[in-house]
């Protein structure tokens, strides 16, 4: 019997594999779906944050009364900043401010009264800065001046602390990491699992979304397809048993979405040096993820009965349906189900609810998100294999009733 | 030996709001001897193909049953499969493949040594005239070339018993020849060659009993001499035509 299957299968499989457009579909476009999304992204990215760096910004500056030594000091740190700067007095200012809403200035800075007697008396003095939050560079120039400002803060705090008799020591009150060994890093997340865990983040749901996809496109084909064009009827007048025909499809649509997965998990981890690339700015210490030999036996551990629980469905689904389309019409809502399924993984914390864990699809996505992340527990991933192999035993087993079921398979 | 026992068959016909029943076939009985070519006539709609879906095992019949030899084909489903080859023309072959590669494959699902297909095959695709064909993709085929595949492919594991349902249908004489040809010197083989038509000519020369299907219900059955001298007729064709042409005799 389990012979017939692999019959059954190989004929489905040498279709697959040397049909070149449904291979492109199967293998190619999941491989680099991805990659070539984050490159993109990747690439927008970084021409978006040149773009930023290399700009001028314009500042006009209002000068009040009294300027001053120290007036010069915030000048001096403003012309550090790429921009250009313009003086001018406050008789201007409802027309400067209409600039900045017109996008003709990106910043405008009104400079306090009185700047030198306020240093004198310990005063708090206040700037205002407008700028325009619809503006690109706008936000950007507010950032920077906001900087330089804190910088001249601090020369001016520290003026203050001297002129009182006290030490400049008092402006620190405490240090981080500073008496780390030289071999020591404080950042203790494992190897990898950074990376693991921007990775465990996504990972799952495109795995479920290929699984679906490389179903769907051979599973309804496979036998709504086949009673569509009457190719079914002389298989079933051959002397081979309704299981055999059930297996051998269900095995093949299986294998196709096994290799959908794969594709695009291989997909992700080329696409992850992109994301490297886009994160590593922000200073964290970010190395490639590599899968452990032990992360991959659990990932098959899973992976491999929820792709037999999704061919099996998709399978019911083809079985039922007229043709094809009226199966693309079926399995689509369960299509949104699992995506949506998927989104919720994406976004639920590091400890799943535990219904989540309990019920089929959902166990599956979560248990690969601890997978990705080095924290899967052996119980979980058995329970989820379990269940998976349940209800993909009942959905066959439907099937299979169907195949028998001359209503189901003649319909017209 | 072929036996056909009362065999009814009802259809549910869900269109419109009521389910109407629908008796396709109502009590049918015939047999059939190895040797012999049993023609099953009718017109449009009378039950032929729902008759042979019953021998087939693809539908069950509401009541009655089938018997080849000693099996039946409520109980005997896949014993019956190894020992009958079916075609109907709503059968198609999966375009994607060469004949060559269907006939190892079904060869394969019917349990035959790869020594036993290749023998099979070579005096299919001689017999049928097939051998420029068989390495082509079945999509790129003409009618009558998927009709021989068809046929070849259905006789691979070389069954006792064959049922072919309007095998002649769209083909031209010369490949209609072919196969009315093979269909007799399978008979003359010892096999139970059962056929569907309403062609009355090719019925008249290549079968030796025929029964006459009416709305479901076989209304002539017997060789070409009795249902002649049964009736005011003197050829197969009017006999046919006083049961379903309005003022017929039998009408
Ligand atoms: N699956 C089905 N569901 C409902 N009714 C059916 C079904 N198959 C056949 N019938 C009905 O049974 C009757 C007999 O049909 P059948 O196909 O057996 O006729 P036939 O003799 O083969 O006709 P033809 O010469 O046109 O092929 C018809 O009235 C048809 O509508
Ligand atoms: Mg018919």
């Amino acid at each position: 019997m389990f012979k017939d299957s692999l019959i059954i299968m190989r004929k489905e499989l040498k279709r697959m594999f040397t049909d070149r457009r449904l291979l492109f579909m199967l293998v190619v476009l999941p491989l680099v779906m991805l990659p070539l999304m984050y490159s993109f992204m990747g690439k927008a990215n970084k021409t978006r944050r040149n773009e930023i760096n290399s700009y001028t910004s314009r500042i006009a500056v209002c000068s009040g009364e009294g300027g001053g030594e120290v007036s010069d000091l915030f000048f001096q740190s403003l012309e550090l900043l790429n921009a250009n700067i313009e003086t001018t007095d406050l008789g201007e200012l409802d027309s400067l401010k209409q600039r900045v809403i017109d996008k003709d200035l990106e910043l405008l800075i009104v400079m306090p009264e009185n700047l030198d007697g306020s240093i004198l008396d310990n005063s708090v003095f206040d700037f205002s800065i407008f700028y325009n939050s619809t503006g690109d560079y706008s936000r950007f120039a507010f950032d920077q001046v906001d900087m330089a400002f804190a910088q001249v803060n601090d020369v001016i705090v520290r003026q203050r602390i001297l002129a009182s008799g006290m030490s400049e020591d008092l402006l620190i009150a405490y240090t981080v990491n500073k008496y780390l060994a030289p071999d020591e890093t404080a950042d203790l997340a494992e190897e990898g699992s950074v990376m693991g865990k921007l990775i465990g983040v996504m990972m799952p749901f495109f795995i479920v979304i290929y699984l679906f996809a490389n179903s769907m496109k051979v599973g309804l084909d496979s036998v709504a397809g086949e009673k569509e064009r009457g190719t079914l009827a002389i298989l079933l007048v051959n002397q081979v048993s309704r299981l055999s025909i059930v297996l051998g499809k269900m095995i093949s649509v299986m294998v196709a979405a096994i290799v959908g997965a794969v594709s695009s998990a291989i997909g992700l981890k080329i696409a992850s040096r992109y994301l490297i690339e886009m994160t590593s700015e922000s200073g964290a210490s970010i190395t490639e993820y590599t899968m452990g030999s032990m992360a991959i036996i659990q990932f098959a551990i899973v992976v491999i009965p929820l792709a037999i629980l999704i061919s099996s469905l998709v399978l019911l689904v083809s079985t039922f349906a007229r043709n094809v389309k009226e199966g693309q019409g079926m399995i689509m809502p369960v299509y949104i189900a699992v995506m949506v399924m998927g989104v919720t993984t994406m976004q639920t914390g590091d400890i799943p609810p535990e219904w989540m864990r309990m019920t089929p699809v959902f166990n599956s996505l979560v248990v690969l998100k601890d997978i990705f992340m080095q924290s899967a527990l052996w119980g979980n991933i058995f329970f989820t294999m379990a269940t998976s192999l349940l209800v993909s035993a009942v959905l066959i087993f439907i099937t299979l009733r169907m195949f028998n079921d001359e209503r189901v398979l003649f319909r017209i | 030996m072929l036996r056909v026992e009362g065999l009814s068959k009802e259809f549910r016909n869900a269109r419109g709001r009521s389910a109407k029943m629908v008796q396709a076939v109502k009590n049918l009985s015939f047999q059939c001897k190895p040797g012999e070519i049993y023609g099953l006539l009718g017109p449009n709609g009378a039950g032929k193909t729902t008759t042979l879906r019953c021998l087939s095992t693809l539908i069950k019949p509401t009541s009655g049953n089938v018997f080849i030899d000693q099996y039946n084909v409520l109980e005997h489903g896949q014993i019956f499969r190894s020992k009958i080859g079916f075609l109907t023309s709503d059968m198609k072959l999966d375009g994607y493949f060469t004949p060559d590669y269907m006939m190892d494959w079904f060869g394969k699902l019917n349990k035959m040594q790869t020594s036993e297909i290749d023998e099979r095959k070579e005096k299919l695709f001689v017999d049928l005239k097939m051998t420029d064909f068989i390495h082509k993709k079945i999509d790129q085929l003409s009618t009558g070339m998927k009709q021989k595949t068809a046929v070849a492919i259905s006789l691979i594991h070389d069954p006792d018993v064959i049922i072919f349902d309007e095998p002649t249908n769209g083909l031209d004489i010369v490949t209609s020849k072919a196969v009315t040809d093979f269909l007799v010197s399978r008979a003359g083989a010892g096999k139970i060659v059962i056929i569907s038509t309403h062609n009355m000519t090719i019925a008249e020369k290549l079968c030796h009993r025929f029964g006459i299907l009416v709305e479901g219900e076989l209304k002539e059955e017997g060789t070409l001499s009795d249902i002649i001298e049964g009736s005011s007729w003197d050829n197969l064709e009017d006999v046919f035509f006083s049961y379903i042409l309005p003022g017929g005799d039998h009408v």
